[in-house]
């Protein structure tokens, strides 16, 4: 691949960021590796069959898309609990930057790809999430507003022994100032699960139809430990949404959750993954979309069972729903098994609203529409019930409604 | 059942595993070059325009890279061209294949008597072609056949006895040689094959079966199939391979191009046993008109590597597709294959049955497509695949992909991994049978549904061949 250069980018920006927010040394190192990586690295994996190519992150124009020193943001963080930290990365260098320094980039490799070589070396905001051993909080928030041409975001969630947290993760376009035309928003997430630590990480992407959007979160579990995603995207031009667990303690588990709704002309690629790389794992992905319009979905699970990974237990389904005779749906689940001591299974569908569905209730004498809507808003009842957060499943219940006015 | 005493009684492993001393009447040298191509195109005195293709065919070759970018690809480092032999003419006085077997060279007569052709010939088919080396060395069909115009023959005879249709369907709509690297090959160097053409309204009741052996070494079989069903007939036509096994690589390259007209029925059923220093790369495809019914039976048993995906493009309304397959992956095997569709019209169906089983170290993988083109509506397709695993040592993949364009459509893919039941096998051998017998009837049982589908003499060579996989592990 001929990786984009950035004219604009240069280890003097590199250093003008770490500069502005006083980091460590050892952060501003981990940034000049990254750019350094941008050179060879390649952009994320994008399915390919005969003739076409599903989506096609070559043809987006970085050097417009990137403005690294005019990034800004308007994040609200509550924690909700005195007993854990909820802070942007520069408040947390004092106390915590031992923790931080042990565990960034540990579970997201910065040089993985292109994109998160850029991510790491640019980042201007983000969130450090520390749960001490033992720690119960459930009302972590984070509630982002995007207020420029592109913003870079990297949070990092340690959740120690026996620590149990839920954080619900919100970006939304806020003022632009004059910032017209495209842009771009990177997210990447890095969990840390601790043994028998349970985290729930929520994350809702409203972001405005000019707005190209790469996300990858990645979460690595410890023995017993469980790292659950919720994935919901309803915003952006183009959203290349990964989300990924590497499940290596044994009898640990991970659940990923997606939505989509895509209308007019947005593409969702949207990704779940996971690794059993220990005993007694179990995985379960469940992935619900809606397409309207000339909306394309790209979905992509895989469960990926190592060679050591005995009694493992992997489940994915998948469902779009389009609405609309010019929608595109591309699905591939995939399964990965090196271990015969498994049970995998694996579903996906690709179908439109019910005809006899439709009928029964206009027989009730519910206009069309109306019926339709119902139909669309039952479709996402299975994921919604997996939600366990009340205000998080309110939020996409909301935008699911929004969305078919 | 008496019939299928014959089967049960012969030993298998032996049946494959035995090897004729080389006589050739014409062996090309090693490689691939454009001399290579005139000197085989010239021994088989080809119209010009065949050899032509042949040479555009090599250009597109060597232009293409090797399928190494798919995600899990087979290891194809091995598969040197320079260090294969494409084209062995055996030793025989017939070209274009003698009708009755007394008239073989007693080597090849008994190699395929070993392989029970003749004896399933008399049993079963309407007629049996048989290819060993490059050339077609038997072939017969009843005379009823015959007589209602039904063509059967070895494709390199067609080129001349029946050029009009060769020219206008080889190689042009279905596999073009662009496709893939060794569709290309294959319009290189292809040989051998058959031809088969079904006239309007014709059903040919019984199957017709080619049969193709390689014996030598370090050779490269690319034979072409080319099947013609005019509008309301039916055929089932049947492939079987095998060779014995050498230390270098031998390669087999077959080109299968299917045309099922309207309201046409073509069933395909091949059964591969090739050894295992055998890289199996082909590529077969169909397109079925309006109403035409297409159905790929396939049994991958043998072969180091095997990329298959047999394709169907469902062009007219209401064409439909049915595809069954199965895979067994022992040890050192890498068999990657599955299925591709395109609806391209409307009140298409399709539906993909596969099953999988890996052990000892063998990776079996479900590669498959299915595309539903724009304005296909009212389609549906449904796709299941079940894999057993015998061991932490195997692999065992699954990867579909889907590419739906219409919103009136059913679409539904299904697949579960797993391993043999301990339930099941206490159950068993609870009622006195040992754990090898237990695993062979479990294996038996979860490949049912793909064997029921074979006539009975085939479904009885695959069980057999299962059975032969499963004793060298178990034992």
């Amino acid at each position: 691949m001929s990786t984009k250069a950035i004219e604009s980018l240069s280890e003097d920006t590199v250093r003008r960021i770490a500069e502005e927010r006083d980091e460590p040394e050892w952060l501003l190192e981990t940034r000049l590796d990254a750019l350094e990586a941008l050179e060879t690295a390649e952009l994320p994996d994008v399915i390919q069959t005969p003739g076409r190519r599903w989506t096609d992150l070559e043809a987006l124009d970085f050097e417009a898309l990137v403005d690294p020193l005019n990034q800004s943001d308007a994040t609200e963080r509550t924690a909700g609990d005195d007993e854990v930290v909820v802070a942007p990365f520069t408040e947390a260098f004092d106390e915590h930057g031992d923790t931080l320094e042990e565990h960034f980039g540990s579970v997201l490799d910065p040089e993985h790809n292109y994109l998160t070589a850029l991510s790491v070396a640019l980042f201007t905001t983000g969130t450090f999430v520390y749960v001490p051993e033992g720690v119960d909080v459930e009302d972590v928030k984070v509630r982002a507003e995007m207020n420029s041409r592109s913003l870079f975001s990297q949070t990092l969630v340690v959740a120690e022994e026996s620590s149990s947290v839920t954080i619900l993760e919100s970006i939304a376009s806020g003022e632009a100032g004059d910032v017209e035309g495209d842009r771009y928003f990177s997210n990447l997430v890095e969990v840390v699960g601790g043994e028998n630590a349970d985290v729930q990480f929520g994350s809702l992407q409203n972001l405005d139809d000019d707005t190209y959007t790469y996300s990858l979160k990645r979460g690595v579990t410890d023995t017993y430990a469980t790292i659950d995603w919720i994935e919901s995207n309803f915003g952006s031009k183009l959203t290349r949404s990964d989300v990924e667990t590497e499940l290596n303690g044994d009898g640990s588990e991970s659940q990923i959750v997606g939505t989509f709704f895509g209308s007019e002309d947005q593409h969702f690629d949207v990704n779940a993954r996971v690794w059993h790389q220990a005993e007694h794992t179990t995985a379960d992905l469940v992935t619900r979309g809606v397409l309207d319009d000339v909306a394309r979905s790209v979905y992509e699970g895989v469960q990926d069972v190592g060679e050591d990974a005995w009694s493992t237990s992997s489940y994915q389904r998948e469902n779009t729903l389009m609405l609309s005779d010019d929608a595109e749906a591309d699905a591939s689940p995939k399964l990965i098994i090196h271990n015969h001591d498994t049970e995998a299974s694996h579903s996906a569908t690709v179908g439109q609203v019910d005809a006899e569905d439709l009928f029964y209730l206009e027989s009730r004498s519910i206009d069309s529409k109306t019926a339709r809507n119902m139909l669309v808003e039952g479709f996402f009842v299975p994921v919604l019930e997996e939600i366990a957060v009340d205000e998080f499943r309110e939020d996409v219940e909301d935008l699911v409604v929004e969305r078919l006015q | 059942m008496s019939s299928q005493d014959h089967l049960k009684e012969t030993d298998t492993e032996a049946r494959f595993e035995f090897k004729k001393e080389e006589k050739s009447a014409f062996r090309s040298e090693k490689g691939l070059t454009e001399e290579t191509i005139r000197v085989i195109s010239e021994d088989k005195d080809e119209p010009e325009w065949m050899l032509e293709r042949r040479l555009r065919a090599l250009e597109q070759f060597k232009a293409m890279p090797m399928p190494t970018d798919w995600p899990e690809a087979p290891d194809l480092s091995e598969v040197d061209i320079d260090q294969i032999v494409p084209y062995i003419r055996p030793d025989i006085d017939v070209r274009g294949g003698v009708d009755d077997w007394t008239d073989l060279p007693e080597e090849i007569k008994d190699t395929f008597d070993k392989l029970g052709i003749p004896e399933a010939e008399k049993n079963a088919l309407s007629g049996v072609g048989a290819q060993y080396e490059s050339e077609i060395v038997y072939q017969n069909m009843q005379e009823r056949w015959e007589e209602k115009g039904v063509v059967f023959c070895d494709m390199d005879k067609a080129v001349q006895e029946h050029e009009e249709l060769v020219k206008e369907y080889f190689m042009t709509k279905a596999v073009p040689p662009s496709d893939n690297k060794f569709a290309a090959l294959h319009g290189a160097i292809w040989s051998g094959g058959s031809f088969v053409y079904v006239p309007e309204d014709t059903t040919v009741e019984m199957p017709i079966q080619a049969y193709f052996r390689m014996n030598s070494e370090g050779m490269g079989q690319f034979e072409h199939t080319l099947i013609i069903a005019e509008e309301g007939s039916e055929v089932h036509y049947i492939e079987g391979c095998s060779a014995p096994k050498y230390s270098a690589f031998n390669l087999h390259s077959g080109g299968v191009e299917v045309f099922v007209g309207e309201d046409a029925h073509v069933q395909y059923s091949t059964v591969q046993n090739w050894s295992k220093n055998t890289y199996n790369l082909n590529t077969k495809r169909a397109i079925a008109e309006k109403g035409g019914r297409m159905e790929w039976i396939s049994g991958s048993m043998g072969s180091k590597a095997t990329m298959l995906y047999p394709s169907t493009i469902l062009k007219g309304r209401g064409a439909s597709d049915n595809h069954i397959t199965i895979a067994f992956a022992g040890e050192g095997q890498d068999i990657d294959t599955g299925a591709k569709v395109y609806h391209n019209a409307p009140e298409t169906k399709s539906t993909i049955e596969s099953k999988s089983i890996s052990k000892d170290g063998g990776r079996t993988n479900y590669r498959g497509l299915v595309h539903i083109a724009d304005g296909a509506s009212d389609s549906s397709t449904a796709v299941e695949c079940d894999a057993l695993m015998f061991d932490n040592e195997s692999t065992s993949d699954t990867m579909p992909y889907m590419e739906i364009n219409e919103s009136k459509v059913d679409v539904a893919h299904e697949a579960t991994v797993g391993k043999i039941g301990d339930e099941d096998i206490f159950y068993l051998q609870s009622r006195g049978l040992d754990d090898d017998d237990a695993k062979q009837m479990i294996v038996s049982g979860f490949i049912e549904p793909i064997t029921e589908e074979l006539p009975i003499e085939y479904a009885v060579e695959l069980n057999r061949l299962v059975e032969l996989e499963m004793e060298g592990s178990l034992g």
